[in-house]
């Protein structure tokens, strides 16, 4: 599913962000980014959704080599991965629905599936008697839902969070864990950046671990049942 | 593009493919506009600033075009004085009068010609002394020359036009007495060209000042709602989707500020200026100052639209690279 060759970043010309990084991740796999803060999660991750390209090396996604898409592929490409992020990134002047409805909406459905295909996400979220609040009146722990419910309302193949439980208490991190699995279950490869060692202690789940830019450490899934843990 | 994988748990309904709104950008339209509508609903106040920029500072401008307008038409009426006149000591035989009338009349830039018998002259001398009776006694029309009055064409009321044209009609023989009031014709023509560069001038420092304040407000519209491009951007929408609601929007605030500015001018008139003229004597033509042509405004109106528009495209190139 995806596929990093010899993969270099570098934001200036001394400062490298990422260092010769080989990873191969499969389709519907779970796997846990960790590292100390400025190891480049967040870039490698930036790289997988597009909004960086790699200095030297090779991403590709589902086949694709991403780094020779034009500006206006980027797009396309965006349509199968969804993304969520520490701080939500939702528009706080619209309503749980609106900001679910917008991944819809970019895709060009009409309005009653948007409606029930949203509707039917914020009832997995546990969130669909909040629809039509505004998103500044809401939890941390319900706006990270809503995050989620905009990232996998399309049934991406790929879910990136990045630390997406950084704002939130355990019994939320439970619930977004939960979630994350939940979609993984149903097909979708998912990538989590943290540095929350508790989360990737609890799930069992395959762990890369990145130190200044390079992959230090790689850890297999291990033998703990997943559907347990659920 | 959609695919639409039956992958709900086996609790919930599976849906059916979705319907698209409708393929390519025309079938979108109808959302865009929508999406245009319903953002100016959820930010009222940033679209009321920013309606209420673009029609004060089209106010302004369309204030500066009415005086500019009727400036130059008082200076289109004071222009119709400048006036070339051909004396005769003589009276001229109809034959005579027909000769040197096809004469000048072959001249470039003449407008008409018309003659001016000794007793048309009499009359106009004896009308300019009213009341002054007394003057006239002893005066008889054999003592006032015949003349021709020439008008010119408005392009060719310039000094040196004025000048080349004399020459000109010197050279006709038999004409030897020309006069044509020359230091008024220069120095209205100087007047002319320096309210002119003063227009100009001041228009176009207007122009530019207009469009970088409209410009910087809409920018801060747009910087104020980044976040919203930057979640567009991340579900993978193109940039013309991204980009087509806040143009519609910026078309509809240009077109609402400059409706209103229109309306504002007229009221202004209507109020205040349209009785201006007679108050400063500025146009001695008309009985006041003139409302601005239509196609002004229309130029006015269009100028708002696509203020309202380009502003908002130059400022989505920098916030959309995401």
């Amino acid at each position: 599913m995806i596929q990093l060759h010899n993969v270099s970043l570098a934001y200036q010309q001394d400062a490298s962000a990422l260092n010769n990084i080989n990873l191969r991740i499969g389709k519907g796999e779970f796997v846990f980014l960790t590292g100390p803060s400025g190891a480049g999660k967040t870039s490698l991750l930036r790289l997988l959704y597009g909004a960086l390209t790699p200095s030297r090396g090779q991403v590709l996604i589902d086949g694709q080599n991403i780094t020779r898409l034009s500006p206006s592929q980027i797009p396309l490409l965006r349509r199968s991965i969804g993304v969520v992020f520490q701080d939500f990134k939702l528009l706080q002047n619209r309503t749980v629905f609106e900001n679910v409805a917008i991944t819809l909406e970019v895709l060009g459905w009409g309005r009653a599936d948007i409606g029930k295909k949203t509707m039917h996400i914020l009832k997995q979220m546990g969130i669909e008697s909040k629809y039509n609040l505004v998103t500044q009146r809401l939890s941390g722990g319900e706006q990270q839902r809503v995050a989620l419910a905009r990232a996998l309302v399309n049934d991406p193949k790929i879910l990136l969070a990045d630390e997406p439980t950084g704002n939130l208490d355990d019994a939320n991190k439970n619930q977004i864990l939960s979630i994350f699995k939940e979609a993984n279950i149903r097909g979708t490869t998912v990538i989590v950046a943290t540095h929350d060692r508790r989360l990737i202690e609890q799930s069992h789940k395959r762990l890369v671990t990145l130190h200044k830019g390079e992959i230090v450490e790689q850890m297999e899934k291990e033998a703990a049942s997943d559907e347990q843990t659920l | 593009m959609n695919k639409w994988k039956k992958k709900q748990p086996a609790t919930s309904k599976p849906f059916k493919r979705p319907t698209l709104a409708g393929d390519g950008y025309g079938g979108r339209a109808g959302f865009f506009l929508h999406r245009a509508v319903t953002n100016i609903r959820q930010n009222v106040f940033v679209n009321v600033v920013t309606i209420g920029t673009i029609t004060l500072a089209l106010l302004i401008v369309s204030l500066f075009l009415l005086v500019f307008v009727n400036l130059e038409s008082a200076a289109e009426n004071w222009s119709e004085r400048v006036q070339v006149t051909v004396y005769f000591d003589k009276d001229l035989t109809t034959q005579d009068q027909a000769a040197f009338r096809e004469k000048i009349s072959a001249l470039n830039g003449v407008s008409r010609v018309s003659y001016v018998t000794r007793d048309e002259a009499f009359k106009r001398f004896k009308s300019r002394l009213r009341g002054q009776a007394t003057l006239l006694e002893g005066v008889r029309p054999e003592v006032l020359p015949t003349s021709f009055e020439i008008a010119l064409k408005r392009s060719h009321r310039d000094t040196a036009s004025v000048e080349n044209f004399v020459s000109a009609l010197k050279r006709i023989p038999g004409i030897t007495e020309v006069q044509y009031g020359e230091e008024w014709v220069r120095r209205f023509n100087s007047f002319l060209n320096f309210m002119r560069l003063l227009g100009g001038l001041l228009g176009g420092f207007l122009v530019i000042a207009v469009i970088f304040i409209v410009s910087n407000t809409i920018k801060l519209t747009i910087y104020s709602r980044r976040d919203e491009l930057e979640v567009m951007a991340l579900v993978g929408a193109t940039r013309f989707f991204i980009k087509a609601p806040f143009l519609l929007e910026g078309l509809m605030q240009g077109m609402a500020g400059s409706i209103i500015s229109v309306i504002l001018l007229f009221g202004l008139y209507e109020g205040f200026l349209h009785n201006a003229g007679s108050f400063l004597t500025f146009n001695p033509a008309t009985s006041g100052l003139s409302f601005l042509p239509p196609e002004y405004i229309a130029g006015l109106l269009l100028a708002g639209a696509l203020l309202g528009f380009i502003g908002s495209l130059t400022s989505l190139k920098r916030f959309i690279n995401v």
